[in-house]
């Protein structure tokens, strides 16, 4: 992508009124490494949203609230025993991507392979997007399509809040790659509450495979007032062909990515479980 | 005393002496090609053909070479169509000229069109976008049986292409190459056997993928001439092969090679000077050009892929009756190279075990894909494939422990092969016994480093991750024997330091490190007082280049015979100096002494003497060598590792790589050759693949999609060098650098089957491959 | 639209300096063209690491980088890592360890391996190979520049705590 200007806004507000005006001439950058990639030989004028203090790590009550410009490394590298998000950004691309690629960045626009989508789908994260002031939407909404067609107006992407982990609470997700650097086959995440040793709730979800990050209903349902069995897990992961029609990916066949799929989904249960049970024993 | 234990009497040889251009590169200091850039240098941008196979209808540049910043604009219409061979190789190549500057023809995707000089990246780019082409497209072909097959299009048609030296060429065919050759009788060894065998195997596209792409850069002189500064392993050839191209003497071109970022083959090919001495000649600006990463990948050269069937016959004793080994290669849409990668498939992998009957067939054969080039290995890392595949196959229908196995037939010292002289580059080989081998000593210490003695049959293995042992043995070849030559001078300075000019081509392998500590050796001096230049046409002595592993071992012995004669000249100047007969003095420690040590003058003293004093004189040595022998180097692999039953990945737990490289003269160095070339290997059996969209375009042209190890990748690599005493080379040297790579494709295929049962004919062993061939597994 | 120029100031190796630039130039073309020429152009997709600079303590990619977003910062090339004279602890590992084999991907190597070294403590070889993982070495096979990586950490660990207050913010 070709940029005429760079513009940088002291305040969201003005962050916002510029893209406004912008409209499809202004382009919104935190990290940038997507706009190298991106088509388009009209330029366009970028507006940078790193100088306005939207990199952040804190907890808040019940969630972890990560500032939409706050670069993989650090989350990365962010601890809390409440907290699962490091295991995943430390799986993605490589060590300089992750210390400019930014949170918001990897959710504004959902490219194809992108782990962070589904993992915020299987926590049930909430995006804070402001619009001259702050709203928030839950990720089942904010995932259903591409986001894109939340920020025409300029709107700003300013935090995402991840809920913190409760004791019953156990997470596992599954990044299946040829290399480490290498852009996920088959990304799943899932999100298991368990009580009296069955499971209460749970939230699984898929990205790379399919066409864009969801979450496996079917799969889900099938886990609700199980025991979180390695059966279980496998009767459940057999139904992911009803949610999602995986795709072929670097050069092998739809039927096989769907194998990996579904052995991925085991794993991630199987995770998240042994997490459950690590937490609370 | 040992033979291999005479390296231990050296000073300077069979020491880990520090690189020495090590501290320059890891200070950043100015070193490659394109760190040299001048004011002014126009960038030079190709656009490059859309289409597998078509004829350029119609190309209009007047746009484009009205555009802002634009200098020039080549294209079939405006430069000398003058037929030639890219391939650096000897002269007259053993190769097709099937190529032109610019043709009016493409050839595969990637091909040239045309060419923008311009100021800028930005005009330049601009101003391809203003090239109008009309194609009229023609019928590609994807597979070797498409061209193979009769009727099949016809990608050479013009009426220029032709192979400068007699050897088989049907263009008309796409037939590129063939070479055949028995020993004994196939025939007959298949009817002595207790087993027989036939297999088929395929082998995959690869890139080099050297961290520096292609980087070349011309500019005129002001005496008029070219001069060329290229990321290249050949400077000679690329002067000789750019004045045949442009129709100008090689007297008006110098070529100039700075540090090189890397080749391991690729830059073995004259693919962007022409272009860049081109508009140098035609702006008088100097012009760079530099591929990107995409460019590397799409146009640059690859590893061939072969088909090869492979039929064999064993006795119950473990006795090789008939081996039959037939290559074809898809050379793409050019044939440099095609011929002598199928020979050495057969010539450096059929003289490793004993059989008295054995049948070669090699072709090569053009397709609309991408080209294929050098690449380390060259031919012997497919054939290996499936030799080393099939003799784990073999050991298990006789019963036999295939490092036994192996250890029963491979060959002795003092062995020959038919095969040496059979199969050359070109023409005929030599014939040869071996001389230093230890691979025997290669398989003891490989098998215990790596746990052979813990390995287990597959079938009693379960579970979801099963764990496996393979292994396999190697060999490649040292220089090409009377057709490659080196050369040298030395001569003194003052201090008693000298000034090492040699041909030979540091890609990044240390070969100039390599060549001072041999020349200090000789001298009995320190390498640091070697000052090392090399392959600058107008500097320094010819060489062939950095190629088939030919640089320790011929340039190597160039540089001793050089440094010997220095030597003479510095004993009879010390003895005239010491007032005694030259006989009376040797030489030690940088001083020539008499006979008892009592009397003794410097280097310094003996340079100074002979420049300014008495008698003066420039101390120079000079010395070229050609090989009467390509002496192999030997080495055993070991893989241990992983496998994924529910979903095929493969991890790589364990490497062990063993090397018979001779004498080796800088350990450290071929410590790290040896590591290097197997994580090449590693990721080229497991991970590295050219996906193809149906109309012939590489899918996957970037080190996103085309996965290359990292740190965080890389298994523990251990490199055992195991000495021997190669009396034809430098100081007991041969070769190092090729032979490693060979292993880890058959070594973890063999390992992939110990741990399930799945045997795998075809690589990258991709999770689905190996899933599927799980899945076939019949208990 | 035509692309406008602009300049860009940021801290170059310790150095105040204000470039003409324009808003889509690479910051690896402006450092090149600037002459820290230590910063190799690998693949110019943010992949290979051979033009990892530190800014802010981070190792980055310069080709992904506009050079405008430099605005401000401190950016440190391998021109400030040492000299003939007085190499950096990670440059003389390097070189003693038999690491340089080309060496174009070194200068990306040293950068990467400095902001390890100063970004962490007590660093684990799980940690050392999470943040080398974006350097790609296709004649080494990491071998020896894992040896030479490791020496330099326990050398640096070793050391009494007098770089403490240097780096490692966070």
């Amino acid at each position: 992508m070709k940029l005429c200007e760079f513009i940088r806004p002291a305040t969201l507000a003005q962050a916002r009124a510029s893209l406004r005006k912008l409209g499809p001439k202004g382009m919104p950058l935190a990290g940038g490494t997507a706009l190298h990639f991106m088509p388009g030989k009209t330029p366009v004028s970028a507006v940078d949203l790193t100088g306005l203090a939207l990199s952040y790590i804190r907890q808040k009550g019940n969630f972890f609230e990560i500032g939409a410009a706050t670069p993989l490394s650090d989350i990365q590298r962010y601890r809390s025993p409440r907290w699962a998000m490091h295991e995943i950004c430390r799986r993605i691309s490589t060590h300089q991507i992750r210390n400019v690629s930014t949170i918001g960045g990897n959710i504004c626009r959902v490219f194809p392979w992108a782990d962070l989508p589904v993992v915020l789908l299987a926590m049930n994260a909430r995006m804070v997007i402001y619009s001259g002031k702050a709203k928030e939407m839950g990720a089942d909404e904010y995932f259903s399509s591409q986001p894109a067609r939340l920020f025409r107006n300029g709107d700003l992407l300013t935090a995402v809040k991840i809920p913190v982990l409760k004791a019953q609470h156990g997470f596992g997700s599954v990044k299946a790659t040829r290399n480490a650097a290498a852009f996920s086959m088959v990304t799943i995440a899932a999100l298991l509450e368990l009580k009296d040793g069955r499971i209460a709730a749970a939230r699984v979800a898929a990205g790379s495979a399919i066409p864009f990050p969801k979450r496996l209903r079917s799969v889900e349902a099938a886990l609700l007032g199980k025991e979180p069995s390695s059966e279980t897990f496998r009767a459940a992961a057999a139904l992911a062909g009803t949610d999602a029609k995986w795709c072929k990916q670097e050069g092998m066949s739809a039927e096989y990515v769907a194998g990996l799929a579904e052995v991925s989904i085991v794993d991630a249960l199987e995770r998240a479980a042994e997490f459950a049970r690590g937490r609370t024993a | 005393m040992k033979r291999h234990e005479l390296a231990k009497n050296f000073k300077q040889v069979n020491t880990s002496v520090t690189k020495i251009d090590a501290m320059q590169l890891a200070l950043g200091k100015d070193s490659y090609v394109a760190d040299f850039l001048p004011a002014g240098a126009l960038v030079i941008k190709m656009l490059w053909s859309p289409h597998a196979h078509a004829r350029i209808k119609k190309l209009d540049v007047s746009k484009a070479e009205k555009m802002p910043g634009v200098k020039c604009v080549l294209w079939h219409g405006n430069v000398p169509r003058i037929v030639h061979c890219t391939a650096g190789q000897g002269f007259p190549e053993p190769s097709p000229y099937d190529t032109f500057m610019f043709d009016n023809k493409v050839r595969f995707v990637g091909d040239r069109v045309a060419a923008v000089a311009a100021e800028t990246e930005e005009q330049a780019l601009a101003a391809l976008e203003a090239i109008k082409v009309e194609y009229e497209l023609l019928k590609p072909v994807f597979t070797l049986a498409e061209a193979m097959a009769p009727g099949a299009p016809v990608i050479h048609d013009e009426p220029e292409a032709h192979v400068p030296i007699p050897i088989t060429y049907e263009p008309k065919k796409n037939l590129v190459a063939h070479v055949a050759c028995e020993a004994g009788s196939f025939k007959k060894g298949m009817a002595e056997a207790d087993f027989t065998f036939d297999e088929t195997y395929e082998t995959p596209y690869a890139q080099h993928c050297p961290i520096e792409p292609y980087t070349s850069m011309a500019q005129m002189t002001p005496a008029g001439r070219i001069l060329i500064t290229t990321s290249t392993q050949v400077p000679f050839h690329c002067r000789r092969i750019v004045a045949r191209t442009l129709g100008i003497p090689v007297q008006k071109i110098r070529v100039v090679k700075p540090r090189i970022g890397g080749g391991f083959g690729c830059k073995q090919e004259i693919l962007l000077e022409d272009v860049t001495a081109m508009f140098a000649l035609r702006t008088g600006r100097p012009c760079l050009w530099r591929f990107d990463r995409e460019e590397t990948f799409r146009t640059g050269r690859t590893r061939h892929p072969f088909h090869i069937r492979l039929r064999t016959g064993v006795k119950k004793d473990g006795t090789i009756t008939a081996i039959a080994l037939e290559c074809i290669n898809n050379t793409g849409a050019y044939g440099g190279h095609g011929l002598t990668v199928v020979s050495c498939s057969g010539g450096k992998t059929l003289p490793l075990y004993h059989c008295d009957n054995i049948l070669f067939d090699g072709k090569s054969y053009y397709t609309n894909l991408p080209v294929g080039g050098a690449y380390r290995g060259f031919g012997a890392t497919q054939a290996f494939f499936a030799i080393e595949s099939l003799m784990d196959h073999m050991a298990e229908a006789i019963g036999m422990d295939p490092l036994k196995f192996r250890q029963l037939n491979h060959i002795r010292p003092g062995e020959g092969s038919p095969i040496f002289q059979a199969l050359g580059e070109g023409r005929e080989g030599v014939p040869m016994t071996v001389g230093s081998n230890a691979l025997g000593e290669c398989i003891v210490q490989g098998a215990e480093a790596a746990g052979w003695e813990k390995r287990q049959d597959w079938r009693g293995k379960t579970g979801r991750y099963r764990r496996g042992i393979g292994m396999c043995c190697l060999m490649q070849g040292s220089s090409i024997p009377d057709i490659d030559m080196g050369a040298a001078t030395i001569k003194i300075n003052e201090d008693g330091s000298f000034n090492l000019n040699v041909g030979a081509t540091d890609l990044g392998t240390g070969s100039d490190t390599v060549l001072a500590q041999i020349a200090a050796e000789e001298l009995e001096t320190a390498t640091d007082k070697m000052i090392v230049y090399s392959s600058d046409t107008d500097m320094t002595p010819f060489d062939v280049g950095a190629y088939a592993s030919s640089t320790t071992y011929l340039s190597g012995e160039a540089v001793r015979k050089a440094a010997a004669e220095a030597k003479r000249q510095i004993l009879a100047t010390g003895a005239e100096m010491l007032g005694v007969l030259p006989e009376e003095v040797h030489c030690e420690d940088s001083h020539v002494l008499t006979r008892d040590g009592s009397k003794k003058v410097s280097y310094s003293d003996i340079a100074n003497y002979s420049l300014y004093q008495k008698n003066q004189y420039q101390i120079i040595g000079t010395a070229s060598h050609i090989t009467k022998k390509s002496p192999p180097p030997f080495a055993a692999h070991f893989a241990e590792v992983e496998v994924d039953t529910l979903t095929g990945f493969v991890k790589v737990l364990n490497y062990v790589a063993t090397i018979d490289c001779g004498t080796a003269v800088n350990p450290t160095l071929c410590e790290g050759q040896t590591e290097g070339g197997t994580l090449n290997g590693i990721s080229y059996a497991l991970t590295e693949e050219y996906l193809f969209d149906g109309k012939g375009k590489m899918q996957n042209a970037s080190f996103a999609d085309y996965h290359i190890y990292s740190m965080r990748d890389r298994p523990p690599v251990k490199a055992i060098l195991v000495p021997s005493y190669e009396d034809t080379g430098p100081f007991g040297a041969k070769s190092v650098s090729e032979i490693c790579i060979n292993g880890p494709a058959p070594a973890i295929g063999n390992a992939i089957y110990n741990a399930t049962g799945a045997r795998l004919n075809e690589f990258p062993f991709t999770p689905e491959k190996v899933l599927k061939a799980i899945k076939s597994v019949k208990r | 639209m035509k692309t406008n120029t602009c300049s860009v100031s940021f801290s170059i190796n310790g150095e105040k300096k204000t470039f003409a630039t324009r808003p889509d130039e690479k910051l690896l073309d402006l450092l090149r063209r600037e002459g820290y020429k230590g910063t190799k152009y690998g693949c110019g997709q943010g992949t290979c690491g051979a033009c990892t600079v530190i800014m802010d303590g981070r190792a980055v990619y310069a080709c992904l980088l506009y050079a405008m977003q430099a605005e401000g910062r401190k950016v440190r090339t391998i021109e400030s890592m040492g000299t003939y004279d007085k190499p950096a602890p990670i440059q003389q590992e390097l070189v003693a360890a038999g690491a340089v084999q080309c060496g174009y991907c070194i200068p990306g190597i040293i950068m990467s391996a400095t902001a390890l070294m100063e970004t962490e403590k007590d660093i684990s070889d799980e940690v050392a190979k999470e943040y080398m993982d974006g350097n790609l070495c296709r004649c080494t096979g990491y071998e020896k520049i894992w040896v030479a990586l490791r020496r330099t950490l326990d050398r640096a660990a070793a050391e009494p705590k007098k770089k403490a207050s240097k780096g490692g913010k966070k």
